[in-house]
C-alpha cells in the first residue's frame, strides 16, 4: 500500500511539477540573494557555505511540504486517502519519502549553480558529501512532513509551518552544517561521526513518531 | 434484517458550539435513510464523521458489527462516502483518479471498464482531461461512475442531485433505484421532500443537533 | 480563585505552600553561604535551576497528557495538556530571564550558547508556536489533537536538541550544579529544599490552572 501511495505522490507531481518547480525557483532566488548579500572574500564565503546551503534547503523544504500538503485540500482530495481502508501511517510515509525525493532532485539541479555563483570549490570526496546530504534530507523531511501534517488543516498554516518547524529541526541543521563543513574541510570521519548519529536518530525517531501520530491527526 | 450501521450518541462541536448532540440511529441491511434539515444543521458533518474523515467529540459507530472509530482501517472496506467535493486530484484525469481511488481500496479494475462507466454517465469523451476543468455536473457524474465501480455495501452520499441537468438527474434516479433493488444500504442527504419520500425508507430530520 | 479555595484541601495546600515559599526566599537570602567570586548573583541559582526543572517537568506532563488524550479521547487530558503547557512556558521564561542575570557576572556576558540554556530557548520557541496554533489554528476541537501531537514531538525532540547543542559548543562549561558534590553542604540542602518547594508550587499551580480552564470551557459551551 505504501508503494501505491508513493507512486501516487510521484505521479501527481510528474503531472503538475508544482512542488519541484517551486522548490527549484525559490532555491535559485535564495542563492542569488546570498551571492549579493555576501560580497566578501572567498575564504569567508567558503566557511559560511555549509550554513548557507542548509538554510536554503530548509526554506525550500518548507515551500515543498507546504505545497505537497495544500494540493491535497483542493477538491477535498485528502478525503480519498483518509477514508480509504488503509493505515494512515502510510500516508505519512509516502509524503515523507516523496518529499525526500523531490528535495534531492532539487538539490541535484541546484548544486552546481550554488558552487559556481558563490565561487566555492567542490568537495574532494563528492560521494561522501552526496551520501550524507541525502541522509540529512531524509531527516529534515521526516520532521517537515510531520509538522506539515499537523499544520495543514489549521488556519494560518503557512505561518505556523515555519514557526513550528525551525526550532524542531534545529538539531538537524546543526548536525548538517557540521557534517558538510567537515567534509568540505576534509576532516576524518571520526570528527563528524557523532553528527551522523544524530541525523540517523532523527530519521528513526521522527519516522516512528510520525507513523504513529498520523492516524490521530489526519482526520479533519 | 441485520443492522449494517449503528450510530450511538455521536456529538460534535465547532468552537464549543454543539452541532450534533447525541445522534443515534440504526440502519438495517437494504434500507435507505434520508437525512434532511436546514443548511448548516450538520448533515454533511454527520456523513463525514461516519466516513472517518472528520473526528467526532464522542460516541460510537459500529459498521457490520465492528467498531468503526477504534477498529482497523479494513473494517470500513465496504463503506463508501461521496461528498460535495469529488475527493479527487485536480491534476489527474477522470480515469486516473478512479483507477487510483480503486487501487487504494484494494481493487483492480481495467481501464476499459472504467471508460465504459464514464461513457454511461456521459463524460466518456472527457475521460482523459484533468478534472480541474470539469463543471459541477460533470464532477457529480464522475462520482457516480466511481460509485458504480466500487464494491460497497453502504453508500453515504451528500446531495446526489446537485448541479445536474435533466439527463443527469435521470441517471442518478436510475442508479439509486437499482442500488435499492439489489439490497444495498444507503444514507442520502436530500433537500427535496418528494425525492426524499421516493427514495427513503425512513426520513430523519435533524434539528438543533438532534434527530426529530 | 474563590471557588478553588472553597475546597478545604486546596485551601490547606495553598496556605502551606505560600508559607513554604516565603520560608524558601528567607532561607536563600539569609541562610545560604556566599560563594566567594559570585557574590549575590549566585543566589539566583536557587530560582533558576528549580524553574528549569519545573519547566521541563511541565513539558513532560504535556507529552503524557497528549498521549493520554489520544488513547482515552477524553477532553480532561486536553485541559491538563494546555495547563501544563502554559505553566511550562511561564517557568521557561523565568529560566531565560534569570539565566542572563546569573551569567553576566560569571561569564562576563549575558548570553552564552550553553546546552541547557539553548535547549530551553529552543523549547520555548516551539511552545510559542504551540500557543499560536492554539489561538489561531481554527476550531478548538480540531486544534486539540494537533496540540497533543505537538506536545509529544516537542518533548521527543528535547534529548536530540540537547545532545546536538552540547556537541555544537563543546568548549562551553556546563552549569556549576554539575559539580554539586563539591559544594558546601549549606548550598546543597537549601538547593534541594528550594527544588522541592518549587515542585510543590508547580503541582498547586497545575491543579488551579486545570480548574480555571474547566470553568472557562463550561462558560464557553453555555453561550
Amino acid at each position: 500500500m505504501f508503494f501505491i501511495l508513493l507512486k501516487k505522490e510521484l505521479f501527481v507531481e510528474f503531472r503538475s511539477r508544482e512542488v519541484t518547480l517551486s522548490m527549484l525557483v525559490f532555491g535559485l532566488s535564495i542563492i542569488l540573494t546570498f551571492a549579493f548579500s555576501s560580497n566578501v572574500s572567498p575564504t569567508i564565503i567558503a566557511n559560511y557555505a555549509p550554513g548557507m546551503f542548509w538554510i536554503m534547503v530548509l526554506f525550500v523544504a518548507v515551500i515543498g511540504v507546504h505545497r505537497s500538503f495544500s494540493y491535497e485540500k483542493e477538491f477535498d482530495a485528502f478525503s480519498m486517502l483518509i477514508s480509504a481502508p488503509i493505515d494512515r501511517g502510510f500516508i505519512f510515509l509516502s509524503k515523507w519519502i516523496s518529499g525526500f525525493i523531490f528535495l534531492t532532485i532539487m538539490e541535484a539541479l541546484i548544486i552546481i549553480p550554488f558552487f559556481k555563483f558563490l565561487m566555492i570549490d567542490f568537495p574532494s570526496q563528492p560521494w561522501i558529501a552526496i551520501g550524507t546530504t541525502m541522509l540529512i534530507n531524509c531527516a529534515i523531511m521526516a520532521i517537515a512532513s510531520l509538522v506539515s501534517g499537523i499544520a495543514m488543516r489549521a488556519r494560518l498554516s503557512e505561518v505556523l509551518l515555519p514557526v513550528l518547524l525551525f526550532p524542531l529541526v534545529s538539531p538537524v541543521i546543526i548536525a548538517a552544517t557540521k557534517i558538510s563543513g567537515s567534509i568540505m574541510a576534509g576532516d576524518p570521519f571520526s570528527f563528524w561521526q557523532i553528527w551522523l548519529l544524530i541525523v540517523l536518530t532523527v530519521i528513526v525517531i521522527f519516522g516512528l513518531v510520525g507513523y504513529t501520530l498520523f492516524d490521530f491527526i489526519a482526520e479533519e | 434484517m441485520p443492522a449494517v450501521l449503528t450510530v450511538s450518541n455521536i456529538s460534535k462541536s465547532f468552537d464549543r458550539r454543539p452541532i450534533l448532540k447525541d445522534i443515534s440511529f440504526t440502519l438495517h441491511q437494504g434500507e435507505t435513510i434520508v437525512l434532511m434539515g436546514k443548511n448548516g444543521v450538520g448533515k454533511s458533518t454527520l456523513l463525514r464523521i461516519l466516513a472517518r474523515i472528520m473526528a467526532c467529540d464522542g460516541g460510537q459507530i459500529s459498521f457490520q458489527n465492528k467498531d468503526l472509530l477504534k477498529g482497523s482501517p479494513c473494517d470500513r472496506h465496504k463503506l463508501l462516502y461521496l461528498g460535495h467535493a469529488p475527493a479527487m486530484y485536480t491534476t489527474l484525469s477522470a480515469k486516473e483518479n478512479i483507477k487510483l481511488a480503486l487501487t487504494l481500496r484494494g481493487m483492480t479494475v481495467g481501464l476499459s471498464e472504467i471508460q465504459n462507466q464514464l461513457n454511461y454517465f456521459g463524460i466518456g469523451t472527457q475521460s482523459n482531461d484533468p478534472i480541474s476543468i470539469y463543471s459541477q455536473g460533470m464532477l457529480q457524474r464522475l462520482k457516480l461512475a466511481y460509485a458504480e465501480l466500487v464494491n460497497w455495501n453502504l453508500l453515504l452520499i451528500d446531495e446526489p442531485f446537485s448541479g445536474l441537468d435533466t439527463d443527469g438527474v435521470g441517471l442518478v434516479e436510475t442508479a439509486l433505484h437499482r442500488w435499492k433493488e439489489i439490497g444495498k444500504s444507503l444514507i442520502l442527504v436530500l433537500h427535496n421532500q418528494s425525492r426524499a419520500k421516493e427514495f427513503g425508507d425512513r426520513i430523519l430530520y435533524i434539528q438543533n443537533g438532534s434527530i426529530e | 480563585m474563590k471557588i478553588f479555595l472553597n475546597n478545604k484541601t486546596n485551601r490547606t495546600w495553598f496556605v502551606l505552600i505560600i508559607a513554604m515559599m516565603l520560608f524558601n526566599v528567607w532561607n536563600v537570602i539569609v541562610n545560604t553561604p556566599m560563594v566567594p567570586e559570585q557574590h549575590w548573583a549566585q543566589k539566583i541559582f536557587y530560582v533558576h535551576v528549580p524553574s528549569a526543572w519545573v519547566g521541563f517537568l511541565s513539558y513532560f506532563v504535556v507529552m503524557v497528557a497528549g498521549i493520554m488524550f489520544f488513547i482515552k479521547k477524553d477532553d480532561h487530558w486536553d485541559d491538563v495538556g494546555l495547563a501544563a503547557a502554559e505553566l511550562g512556558t511561564v517557568f521557561m521564561a523565568l529560566v531565560l530571564i534569570t539565566g542572563p542575570i546569573w551569567a553576566t557576572p560569571i561569564w562576563g556576558k549575558p548570553w552564552i550558547w550553553e546546552p541547557r540554556l539553548t535547549t530551553t530557548l529552543i523549547l520555548f520557541l516551539i511552545y510559542i508556536g504551540y500557543f499560536m496554533m492554539r489561538s489561531f489554528g481554527g476550531h478548538v476541537e480540531r486544534v486539540k489533537r494537533y496540540a497533543a501531537a505537538l506536545g509529544i514531538i516537542a518533548f521527543v525532540d528535547v534529548p536530540i536538541i540537547f545532545v546536538s547543542v552540547k556537541f555544537w559548543t563543546p568548549e562551553i562549561q556546563s552549569h556549576p550544579q554539575v559539580e554539586m558534590a563539591q559544594q558546601p553542604s549549606g548550598i546543597l540542602t537549601s538547593f534541594l529544599l528550594s527544588l522541592g518547594i518549587f515542585t510543590l508550587l508547580y503541582a498547586l499551580m497545575l491543579t488551579y490552572k486545570i480548574h480555571v480552564i474547566r470553568i472557562k470551557n463550561n462558560v464557553g459551551s453555555n453561550v
